[in-house]
């Protein structure tokens, strides 16, 4: 009797785990398929250029002759030049509104999220520039902000001309102009982010507060900023690392860099060092200098997506 | 009727009392709405202002650059179509943002569905793989990139821009598939399976129908970010006819004897798709865009 039972799980486990594992085979096979198109395209387009980008930033290019070993002489000559410095001292001046960006979205989202009448106009006005192409809003702002443009004008004709200055050719005005185009372009998304965090809370949370006589201030600083404190940590990651990659279309169409390079950043420093300088190594040194500050920066959204995307989560 | 005639007090106090913080509230909720409403004039004026500017000759926008006009005039759009060669253009910008964006979603869709409903070795390293390529922007690698594609044989080709906003576009893509797909139940599948549907069977089948609001969301995000790029056609397709209507009109605004007028048509012409869309899809664009904000 032992032994038939025996015998018979001996019989019958063998073809299960058999069964079991040509599914998970075939399963597997499927699957490599699958993830075959989506792999190539992120290998290929992605990491080859970056580990090429590595591997060209030790080389020393001269034009169109044949590159040489370099070491890592490029970084070298990097990290003593002027405007290479200058671009990451306009990143730190950049960063330095970004109290403005984490802040000035945020009031309007809770504006917002009062529903007073035409909230739904507003959420969708404000959003608008975002979906503008920056390069566009470049072209728009560089004739508003042109010395004889419309917001000059606008001062002078309300009396504030001591306040129509040279927005974009003044080289201490044109990197803060720089980022307040960039503002207007990207504030809407910011609005949005925080109004998405805003929805989670419970209307209890807020009618609590507001019972207990909790002014606007009050409710704000107290209860829903402690509340959405992820939300906020999150466009704050996101304008960091917008601040360094976002621009690159705006200061084409609005200053080229200039004046001087007073409105150079990092990201289109490598842009003009590779096309207009033709200096391919050097672009690559400086690609790489902002990728690990970029690179810092987005891996917190990267980790926020993984935990929510994979599942793991809960 | 003795009821109505005897009114109790408490009840006078109230109403006295909420008609007091009514009106205090609709001072506030009227300053709220007054703050409002300037910051959109701010978002809209310049849009206004460009589409206005657009309608002027040359002449009414020397005489007078910031009112309105009533000598309206087209003569703008017809010579920004002439310049730009418009048709062209917009030809070029629609098959590389189409080509992009069905590239992207099909393979988004492919990985999406294999690390989220296969038993597959290392499926969320794959995953992690994926959504980490976002910490690569395009501004870095742009050179190398360009190199990449030319090595490839994809130089000047539309196939190149394509590949590079299929790249691009999907890490976000299959980071929202793959949250849509974990919220569908595996039973609905191991129907399909029992009924003999092979893998792809059911992800087109069974899973794409009840994932379109998904796809639609991350569709009109790529559509947005793509049409309205502007370093990977220059660099990719730069200066050849096949160039995209973004680099067109950063490269007409860049002629020495173009006029406001004109460029401001230019502007009005690249940018009316986008609006077109934003108009139409508002629903699916605002709830999706923060989640598609990296790329």
């Amino acid at each position: 009797m032992a032994d038939a039972v025996s015998e018979l799980r001996q019989s019958s486990s063998p073809g299960r785990a058999d069964s079991k594992r040509s599914f998970t085979h075939r399963e597997a096979i499927v699957g490599l398929l699958f993830v075959l198109p989506g792999l190539t395209l992120a290998i290929l387009f992605k990491l080859t250029p970056l580990l090429r980008g590595a591997w060209l930033s030790l080389l020393e290019t001269r034009g169109f002759e044949d590159p040489t070993f370099a070491g890592l002489s490029n970084y070298q000559a990097m990290v003593r030049d002027p405007v290479f410095i200058q671009a990451f001292r306009n990143a730190l001046v950049a960063f330095a509104t970004l109290p403005i960006w984490i802040i000035f979205p945020l009031i309007l989202a809770v504006l917002i999220f009062q529903r007073g009448p035409g909230w739904k106009f507003f959420r969708a006005a404000f959003f608008l520039p975002y979906m503008i192409a920056p390069v566009v809003v470049g072209i728009m702002f560089r004739q508003i902000l042109a010395p004889d443009g419309a917001l000059n004008a606008f001062l002078r004709a309300s009396g504030l001309a001591p306040l129509a200055i040279e927005w974009l050719n003044g080289s201490d005005s044109s990197l803060l102009s720089l980022t307040a185009v960039a503002l207007w372009s990207f504030f809407g998304l910011g609005v949005l982010t925080y109004l998405s965090g805003l929805a989670t809370l419970s209307e209890e949370v807020i009618e609590a507060a507001r019972l207990d006589g909790a002014g606007y201030w009050r409710l704000l600083i107290h209860i829903i900023i402690p509340l959405i404190k992820p939300v906020m940590g999150y466009w704050t990651v996101l304008c960091t690392s917008g601040l360094l990659i976002w621009m690159f279309p705006l200061i084409y169409a609005l200053t080229k860099g200039g004046p001087g390079n007073s409105t150079m950043l990092p990201e289109y420093l490598v842009f003009t060092t590779t096309f207009q300088f033709m200096n391919r190594g050097s672009g690559a040194a400086i690609g790489m200098a902002l990728f690990v500050f970029v690179a810092l920066f987005s891996a917190f959204v990267v980790r926020r997506m993984y935990v929510e995307g994979s599942g793991k989560s809960e | 009727m003795i009821l109505s005639s005897s009114p109790p007090p408490t009840g006078e106090r109230e109403r006295g009392l909420s008609v007091a913080s009514t009106l205090r509230s609709g001072v506030i909720s009227w300053l709220v709405t007054a703050i409002l409403v300037v910051i959109s004039v701010v978002t809209l004026y310049p849009l206004l202002f460009t589409v206005i500017n657009s309608l002027k000759t040359r002449t009414a926008f020397a005489s007078d650059p910031l009112g309105l006009t009533w000598d309206i005039t087209f003569e703008n759009y017809v010579e920004t179509f002439r310049r730009m060669d418009f048709p062209r253009l917009f030809l070029n910008s629609v098959v590389t943002t189409a080509g992009g964006l069905l590239l992207s979603t099909v393979a988004a869709l492919f990985l999406a569905y294999a690390v989220t409903k296969l038993r597959i070795p290392g499926r969320n390293l794959i995953f992690l793989f994926i959504i980490s390529m976002l910490v690569i922007p395009s501004q870095i690698i742009i050179y190398p990139l360009y190199e990449t594609i030319l090595d490839l044989g994809f130089g000047g080709t539309y196939q190149g821009l394509i590949f590079a906003y299929a790249a691009f576009g999907l890490p976000i893509s299959t980071y929202l598939l793959a949250a849509y797909f974990r919220s569908i139940p595996d039973e609905l599948l191991e129907a399909a399976r029992l009924d003999g549907a092979g893998e792809i069977r059911i992800l087109f089948s069974v899973l794409l129908p009840i994932s379109a609001p998904a796809i639609a969301a991350l569709s009109i995000l790529n559509f947005v970010w793509m049409w309205n790029d502007l370093l990977l056609p220059l660099v990719i397709l730069g200066g050849s006819d096949k160039k995209t209507l973004m680099v067109g009109v950063a490269l007409l605004s860049g002629q020495y004897d173009v006029s406001i007028p004109l460029i401001s048509a230019g502007l009005v012409v690249a940018l009316l798709p986008v609006m077109v869309v934003y108009l139409f899809f508002q629903r699916l664009i605002l709830p999706g865009a923060v989640s598609g904000a990296v790329r």
